[in-house]
């Protein structure tokens, strides 16, 4: 790691074994953090990625699963197993819980953050009371 | 970054740790680098995960002592599982009498329900009344009502049966994501408290870069985060709905 004292720099955690393994040095593909919430009428799916112009982002839906690329708009190099990495790209695929309406889905990307809202299809019954 | 002449001579010491947004790791990393503070010793704990940290060929360890002057920092680039967490607390409340300390300033971030992302705000929790006119001389707003859980709430329940005050100053941030433009307002913050002069445009440079740098760490405090939520958990009672 080379160190420029004129610049702030903070240590960078080890990477752990499953999240080495989530990034593919070969492809030169970053996995991007990203976080589920449940809400009454729908699901909000978040993807942190920094680095990155909204038109350079993909999203597709497959049935229930959702897969998120982006390319990033400048390399960003990292030190792997000793070794410097560059990578180009986010990548993320991700399977969605039951029930959703992906065709009424419809997505945000603001300050890097990419936020995907997911309606919930509602179905079922009425009961009585007695 | 200039000390002003009208700092406070009383030691004071600042502690940062991961939790949401890494917003202490963040914060008082920069104040470090910036303070051009000198490292003056480590903390060891048996339980926690070996993990040492070599840069330029220079051996470091993940939990460290900082001073400059009459401040003093204690530093943690590791997340903290519940029973560690406390030992970390206990630690520090120990360090601090034995070091004279007059008030502790912990940093940290909250989710908010009503966060305006142009302007992330600060809050402020005191241990003791003798810190609150703190908060009203830097317009500090007073975190009224919400849970704390994990290493603050240890440092909390710590400090708050001792005769040290401390003050926690969170900064609002996304809680899963790293946060170092909740930090810039969290740095912007303590320097007031401090009253010192602190330049933020190297961390505002670099905001995006500090993100993908640390999902690794921001992953691990997420797992020590929750790890301290199931331990709150009651074992028997049955599960509520609303």
């Amino acid at each position: 790691m080379v160190k420029n004292k004129d610049k702030f720099k903070i240590r960078i955690f080890p990477s752990t074994i499953s999240s080495l393994l989530s990034d593919d040095i070969d492809k030169q593909i970053l996995s991007p953090l990203s976080c589920l919430q449940e809400f009454e009428t729908n699901w909000l799916l978040e993807f942190d990625l920094p680095l990155v112009n909204k038109k350079d982002i993909k999203i597709t839906f497959d049935e229930n699963s959702i897969s998120v690329e982006a390319k990033l708009k400048e390399i960003y190099s990292e030190e792997k197993f000793g070794v410097k990495t560059k990578f180009e790209y986010f990548k993320k695929m991700l399977t969605l819980p039951g029930k959703i309406d992906s065709k009424k889905a419809f997505a945000k990307f603001t300050k890097g953050r990419l936020t995907i809202t997911i309606p919930k299809i509602i179905s079922g019954h009425k009961i009585k009371i007695k | 970054m200039q000390i002003s002449k009208k700092s406070s001579k009383e030691n004071i010491l600042l502690v940062g740790f991961p939790s949401n947004g890494l917003v202490g790791t963040f914060t008082i990393s920069y104040l470090v680098h910036h303070l051009k503070m000198k490292q003056i010793g480590e903390i060891e704990h048996p339980d926690l995960p070996p993990t040492l940290f070599v840069e330029d060929g220079e051996i470091l360890p993940p939990i460290r002592i900082y001073k400059k002057n009459n401040l003093f920092v204690i530093l943690s680039d590791l997340p903290f599982d519940p029973f560690v967490a406390y030992d970390f607390a206990e630690s520090i409340l120990d360090y601090s009498k034995k070091n004279q300390i007059k008030k502790i300033i912990i940093i940290s971030g909250m989710e908010t329900v009503n966060k305006d992302p142009k302007s992330p705000k600060i809050f402020g929790l005191v241990t003791h009344k003798s810190l609150e006119k703190l908060l009203y001389d830097y317009e500090i707003s007073k975190f009224l009502a919400g849970s704390i859980f994990g290493t603050d709430a240890a440092m909390i329940t710590a400090f708050r049966k001792s005769k040290i005050p401390a003050l926690i100053l969170y900064a609002e941030c996304h809680p899963f994501f790293p946060d170092p433009e909740a930090s810039v307002v969290a740095i912007t913050t303590l320097a007031r408290v401090l009253n010192v002069k602190v330049d933020t445009t190297d961390i505002q440079k670099k905001i995006e870069w500090l993100r993908i740098q640390h999902r690794n760490l921001m992953e691990e405090t997420i797992r020590s985060l929750q790890q301290h939520q199931q331990e709150k958990k009651p074992g028997r009672a049955p599960q509520i709905y609303r």
